[in-house]
């Protein structure tokens, strides 16, 4: 990647809002917003987080950059930055200290995202050598391959900025320091119950601080979620599509917020070459399979009415987003029979498929939609927590998983295209076509400039059909009436929480 | 009676011992890894590797038992497999929760099992009698975590009575805690409650056709005399051996009940364990469950003993 991309740093600090050098009074904070998370805490470590419960993290620890409104990248703890090559270079807001006082600057910085390339479980680090200090407040990120969406890894856990002295101490799962505008109260928190977080004195720009109290409690059970919600015990908190999550989206008095973003749930032929079921190996069968599926019936049966069909791995409002791929493999009997009749395959065939009790009735109407067109998918029950680890073998000819619609499309192909992808445990050979789509998507890091090449990518599976994409569910946060009326509750764009800074009480 | 306490005391050693190899050897035979969860879609082999021996996890079965066998003996139950959580800690924070649920539904279910019981026994084949039967039935039919459900609908999220999830420690406000704890300790305490009854009920009905009540009766005794201090204290005798079974029942209802209510106790640590793998919580969590019953039962042996002399050690 030699083409050299410089981001304009002065609209980008603009765009910051630097708080800096403001010495007008500010509002004191007062109120409480009360936070209900589905996953419970397991670490507060952003570097080791590899799953959900970044809301837990948001208050404490604030990343380099954060995505706008927009989706786009938009600097944080950064004040802009410039990729050449395989070097990325990061201007750092001065004036930034963490909440035990010690500075934040490049050196910081650099520990920190060496740390996470260390640890090697952020996937947004993974194409990261190393980081070092040019000055004081410049970092220079030095990547191993091209990477056009490391900005966009640093507004997530990759990005977060780590205290030293939170590093050096071994129980930093429970013991956060950041920049951000909340320190995490360990006293009134109660382990497993609530996370309770109180003004940070320290912060850079106290005017965005605008709550005494921040409180995010556990409610992994969906009821007792929504019963809290429904009684004002919580102000909001996030749902995955299922019947209470149904509920509130009906009840008077609540709101279900859509965010941008979310699920998407697909089929995925790993034996697309044909080495265990020959079947899988004809296209026209891909397509047959394609075709079945009733995704509209899907939607409203498995989940609730609160998925959208979807025929591409991206969501709507996404940058890599083709209207023009609606509907390709629209619903229909008849074309899925006839592609059926075309293959060598027109008698049928059996296969398996590995299942987690949370995909069972997804399965089933799946099994359900092929069985119409002769093909006998058997559902395999797994032990829960080990669906992705039997998908990376060979023990499935297919397999069925989600993919966060707003995860850069680079991914996509290190998840399913490459012969080494995650995904491909059969190592199939990608077809030219994908295979250069998906490094000519890596040659810039304008989303303009990138957006035709992934559509032209989301075509060309499309047509290759081993990516069979079901549905897509947004992010979903169930709100309260007055969280709905309350001007500073702003949704992060592509992430189940709320941008805390400026964030006020409902009341 | 000392030496039964010390009897059970002394037993507990070996039956935690017996217990602990098994949890340790069934939790090694799940097919799901701790490392997977810790490491996520996006861990290489070698970090798999790496994590595995940091957990100890490489080493075989009976290699890690020692070592926690070692570590436990002097009172550590070592720490969770996701965080720097003490295990022994996060047990004995949520300790006073699940025993404060327990000991609320167990009174429930003592006071209304042994009233309906008492009543449906004083007239039986009345109209009291065949309320109580059907109310016992019903208790008994009924999941606790559907009616859980259904209270937290009707006295939490409609009435606005108690809330409707949580739980206040009763240092916080005792009144707090109380309305924090009466809706899942009904819910809890209900299936309990209609045992006891029929219980109660049955042995209340024989005692009541005894000699010696009749001679009581014609000796002029007020009937409230003679059924609290003569009767009951009789029949109390096989409802206490209920009660044991009934109050390490009430201690498994409890993690379900949980939560449903969202109540942080050791239901709610001990599904976390399970869906996480997280060995060490699981294999701590189940030592402080069996200490527990082993203690229960030995207190309902002592009341036991105390209600009925002939059943007394010698």
């Amino acid at each position: 990647m030699k083409r050299r991309i410089r981001d304009a740093i002065l609209s980008m600090a603009i765009a910051a809002g630097f708080g800096l050098g403001v010495t007008a009074a500010h509002a004191e904070p007062e109120g409480t917003f009360k936070y209900a998370e589905q996953v419970k805490l397991i670490t507060m470590d952003p570097q080791q987080q590899s799953g959900s419960g970044v809301p837990y993290l948001r208050p404490v620890y604030e990343s380099l950059f954060e995505r706008g409104t927009d989706g786009k990248p938009v600097p944080l703890l950064a004040t802009g930055y410039e990729v050449d090559g395989l070097d990325v270079t990061i201007k750092l807001r001065e004036g930034v200290s963490f909440s035990n006082g010690e500075a934040f600057n490049a050196e910081v910085a650099a520990a920190n995202i060496n740390r996470g390339v260390e640890l090697a479980i952020v996937e947004g680090l993974k194409t990261v050598d190393g980081a070092e200090a040019v000055d004081e407040f410049t970092l220079r990120i030095k990547l191993k391959e091209p990477d056009p969406a490391i900005i966009d890894s640093l507004c997530h856990t990759g990005g977060m900025m780590l205290a030293p002295a939170a590093i050096a101490d071994p129980a930093l799962d429970r013991n956060p320091i950041g920049t951000g505008p909340y320190v995490y109260n360990k006293d009134e928190s109660r382990e497993g119950e609530v996370r309770v977080y109180t003004p940070n004195p320290t912060y850079w720009d106290k005017d965005k601080i605008g709550l005494a109290r921040y409180e995010v409690w556990e409610l992994p059970d969906d009821t007792a979620r929504l019963n809290a919600l429904k009684t004002g015990q919580i102000d909001a908190g996030n749902w995955l599509a299922n019947p209470q999550s149904a509920i509130i989206d009906r009840t008077p008095g609540l709101k279900l917020v859509r965010g941008t973003g979310g699920l998407n749930y697909h089929v995925i032929i790993s034996d697309r070459e044909g080495t265990v079921v020959p079947a899988f190996a004809d296209l026209n069968v891909r397509k047959a399979m394609a075709h079945a599926i009733d995704r509209e019936a899907f939607g409203k049966a498995v989940q609730f009415g609160l998925a959208e069909k979807s025929f591409q791995p991206y969501g709507k409002g996404d940058w890599a987003y083709d209207p023009a791929l609606e509907g390709i493999y629209e619903f229909d009997l008849d074309k899925a029979r006839e592609f059926m009749a075309r293959s060598e395959f027109s008698d049928g065939f059996t296969f398996d498929m590995p299942s987690i009790p949370i995909y069972q009735s997804r399965l089933e109407a799946l099994a359900g939609f092929f069985n119409e067109i002769g093909i006998t998918m058997n559902i395999v029950p797994q032990e829960p927590g080990t669906l992705a680890r039997v998908s990376r073998t060979t023990n499935y000819p297919a397999t069925n998983l989600v993919w966060a619609t707003n995860t850069d499309p680079k991914f996509l192909a290190l998840r399913y295209i490459y012969e080494d992808a995650a995904y491909n445990p059969f190592k199939a050979k990608p077809s030219e076509d994908l295979l250069n789509l998906a490094k000519e998507g890596l040659e810039s890091v304008d989303t303009a400039i990138r957006a035709p090449i992934y559509q032209e990518m989301a075509a060309r599976l499309a047509e290759e059909a081993f990516l069979i994409f079901v549905t897509n569910t947004p992010i979903l946060i169930g709100v309260s009436e007055a969280t709905a009326n309350n001007p500073s509750v702003v949704y992060r764009f592509g992430e189940d929480s709320i941008n805390l800074r400026g964030l006020k009480a409902n009341d | 009676m000392l030496r039964l306490i010390l009897q059970r005391l002394l037993a507990l050693v070996p039956l935690l011992f017996i217990v602990s190899v098994l949890t340790f050897s069934f939790t090694s035979l799940l097919p799901s890894d701790p490392v997977d969860l810790i490491l996520g879609d996006t861990g290489t082999e070698e970090q798999h590797e790496m994590l595995r021996e940091r957990l100890g996890l490489n080493q075989p079965v009976h290699v890690r038992y020692m070592q926690w066998f070692g570590r436990a003996v002097q009172g550590d139950l070592g720490t969770s497999f996701f965080n720097s959580v003490s295990v022994m800690g996060a047990v004995m924070q949520r300790l006073p929760v699940t025993l404060s649920l327990t000991a609320v539904s167990a009174i429930i279910a003592i006071v209304v099992g042994v009233a309906a019981g008492i009543a449906a026994a004083l007239r039986p084949r009345s109209w009291i009698d065949r309320f109580a039967t059907l109310g016992a039935t019903f208790g008994q039919a009924v999941p606790n975590f559907w009616f859980g459900l259904i209270l937290a609908a009707i006295f939490a999220v409609n009435l606005r009575w108690f809330p409707a999830t949580g739980f206040t420690p009763i240092s916080d406000s005792p009144w707090d805690w109380l309305r924090s704890v009466i809706l899942p300790s009904i819910a809890l305490g209900t299936s309990s409650s209609a045992a006891i009854a029929r219980q109660v009920r049955s042995a209340m009905v024989g005692v009541l056709q005894q000699d010696y009540i009749r001679a009581a009766r014609a000796q002029g005794l007020s009937a409230r005399r003679i059924v609290l201090k003569h009767a009951l204290t009789n029949a109390m005798v096989p409802v206490v051996a209920v009660l044991s079974f009934q109050i390490t029942v009430l201690l498994g209802g409890a993690l379900v009940v949980e939560q449903v209510f969202a109540i942080n106790g050791l239901g709610t640590l001990a599904i976390g364990a399970v869906r996480q793998q997280d060995i060490p919580m699981i294999q701590g969590l189940v030592l402080v469950m069996v200490a527990l019953v082993v203690v229960v039962q030995l207190a309902t042996d002592v009341i036991y003993g105390l209600l009925n002399p002939k059943a007394r050690p010698s």
